[in-house]
């Protein structure tokens, strides 16, 4: 869900990444208080931890051929804090960007508040006030499913409202709201069931990592699955129909507005048969400036200048 | 590994590799707003746009093919998207490329224009990330002001992603190795949760001898570089040249 330049406009852009950095200046002042430096190691094997568990995934019966991963931002919530979760989530966000390319550059304080700290947060409240402060092996399932579920939707509701605000694309908000959601809600459950199945383990593996644990071994009742994600279903198809109302709301009226605006801008601005031979001329000169590059580069790789040095 | 490829590749030796990693994150970032405020579809300009980020994959030595496979595994999110914002805006327009004319719609335009903006802005992050170590971009982002406890965290995360990865891709190999078949939805979750939870607890253990280690050697949490930052002539030139294309670019974007 990490989105890229494209569909975002330079004021939603701008915006979110002037939002994002007020945010994460505030917790990483409090991580700084909270977080010694002998954890600070801690949380970056975290973060690590983090890429590689993305990379364990799990084949999924539906669609065939699919598989999904765990994200990790409520797990790192339930156990660093939503603070230094969202630090950790952050660097793995700036890292997935800056190294593998995943999201664009200046969707970076979009991919921040949807993907670090709104889902660190909403899962950590959501968690505590349903686990409350006496941990049943039932309230950790629940929990942590619930948590799951709702940040992953709203993350994915957050996608949309700023994909509405940018005006980029033209699917409308309701639409591209409800695809979203459908979506995620099952990522969530998916998200959920993982988190809460780590969780079981930690428990009972590491239990002092957590506080507040039941004591035992705790392991996914089915039972509280099918309760949860019932509960679970009913919540999220009683928050979309409300949104899925026959009359627009506010972001839906300002979508239409925006899409008005720029399906105009680009009317105006579409090539049209007068301007053909420019558009031929532009490409054929950057195509040839390209080559002549590729040709240059050739010939000055030949004389050993892109030697590796020793880090 | 993509993230061992492109290490490798930010340890060269060329004209990129040796700037500062301030005006090359300054370049790219510049770069990349003016090719989204390009709201114009015309496929000169795009094409215009893409020269510039192709030079640095060029002088930096990059693997064209490996720029290429990479914005190739990174499109299905803004394909989808693009493809379902052609079906909304399907009026008719002409275009128009040399002596050919082609009737086709708004929406399929914009998809293109989408994707192709998206391709060169790609072109432009692979060529920066391929071209400066991390520790320089994290060197940049501390004296541009980035918060010291999160340029900790993403040069310490950077550090243990090796040794992380290298742990799961064997419990990957290990799995595939043992399991020959789907084994149903639950069996399947149970292996991937254990296999998560392993990984967790491993880390974990892993984190206290690091940090013993590291607090044994006087780690304060402050990370420190022999290399300094210093912005030089070629720096200057750099961004002059980088300024110019970013005119021109402005100046054309009303013509092509």
């Amino acid at each position: 869900m990490h989105m890229p330049n494209e569909i975002l406009s330079l004021p939603v852009a701008g915006g979110s990444f002037a939002i994002a950095a007020v945010g994460l200046g505030t917790l990483c002042r409090v991580a700084s208080r909270t977080i010694s430096s002998e954890k600070a190691s801690l949380m970056g094997i975290f973060g690590a931890f983090i890429f590689a568990a993305q990379m364990l995934n799990l084949p999924l019966p539906f669609p065939p051929g699919a598989s999904g991963h765990l994200t990790g931002a409520v797990l790192l919530a339930i156990v660093l804090g939503p603070a230094a979760a969202s630090v950790v989530m952050t660097s793995v966000i700036i890292i997935q960007c800056l190294v593998f390319q995943d999201g664009g550059l200046l969707a970076l304080g979009c991919n921040i508040i949807n993907l670090a700290i709104v889902p660190s947060f909403a899962g950590h409240t959501i968690y505590h006030l349903i686990a409350g402060a006496r941990k049943t092996k039932f309230r950790i399932y629940a929990a942590s499913i619930i948590a799951c579920i709702a940040a992953t939707i709203l993350s994915a509701a957050l996608v949309s409202i700023e994909t509405a605000i940018s005006g980029v694309i033209a699917v409308p908000f309701v639409t591209f709201l409800a695809f979203m959601s459908g979506v995620h809600f099952v990522i969530g459950i998916f998200e959920g069931v993982i988190t809460a199945s780590v969780l079981a383990y930690i428990y009972r593996a590491r239990g002092d990592l957590i506080n507040g644990v039941a004591g035992g071994s705790p392991r996914l009742s089915k039972a509280a699955f099918i309760v949860t994600l019932a509960g679970a279903t009913i919540i999220i198809a009683v928050s979309i129909s409300l949104v899925a109302s026959a009359k627009p709301d506010g972001l839906e009226w300002s979508l239409q507005q925006s899409t008005a605006v720029s399906s105009e801008s680009i009317e105006t601005s579409t090539p049209g048969p007068a301007n053909g031979w420019t558009s031929l001329a532009a490409v054929a000169g950057s195509a040839l400036t390209m080559i002549v590059i590729w040709l240059v580069s050739k010939i000055f790789a030949n004389r050993g200048g892109g030697k590796c040095i020793t880090p | 590994m993509h993230h061992t490829v492109m290490d490798h590749l930010s340890m060269q030796d060329t004209f990129l590799h040796r700037l500062d990693a301030r005006s090359k994150l300054i370049a790219v970032v510049v770069f990349t707003i003016v090719v989204i405020s390009l709201r114009r579809t015309g496929v000169g300009i795009i094409a215009v746009s893409a020269v510039g980020p192709f030079a640095m994959l060029l002088v930096g030595r990059v693997p064209l093919k490996l720029a290429a496979l990479q914005i190739g595994c990174l499109c299905p999110f803004i394909m989808i998207i693009a493809i379902s914002s052609a079906f909304y805006d399907r009026s008719v327009v002409t275009i128009a490329f040399g002596a050919y004319e082609l009737n086709t719609t708004q929406g399929a335009i914009g998809a293109v224009a989408i994707f192709a903006r998206f391709a060169v802005t790609m072109m432009a992050i692979i060529a920066l990330s391929a071209t400066t170590r991390l520790s320089d971009l994290l060197a940049a982002f501390s004296s541009l002001g980035l918060p010291k406890i999160l340029v900790m965290q993403i040069g310490l995360l950077y550090r243990y992603i090796f040794l992380i990865i290298d742990r799961a891709c064997h419990m990957l190999g290990a799995r595939a190795g043992r399991k020959l078949r789907y084994l149903g939805l639950r069996r399947e979750l149970s292996t991937s949760a254990a296999m998560i939870a392993s990984l967790f607890a491993t880390s974990t253990q892993t984190a206290q001898r690091v940090s013993d280690a590291m607090m044994a050697r006087g780690f304060d949490g402050t990370i420190r570089s022999l290399k300094k930052s210093t912005f030089s002539i070629a720096d200057t030139v750099f961004l002059a040249a980088v300024c110019a294309y970013m005119a021109l670019l402005l100046a054309v974007k009303g013509v092509i």
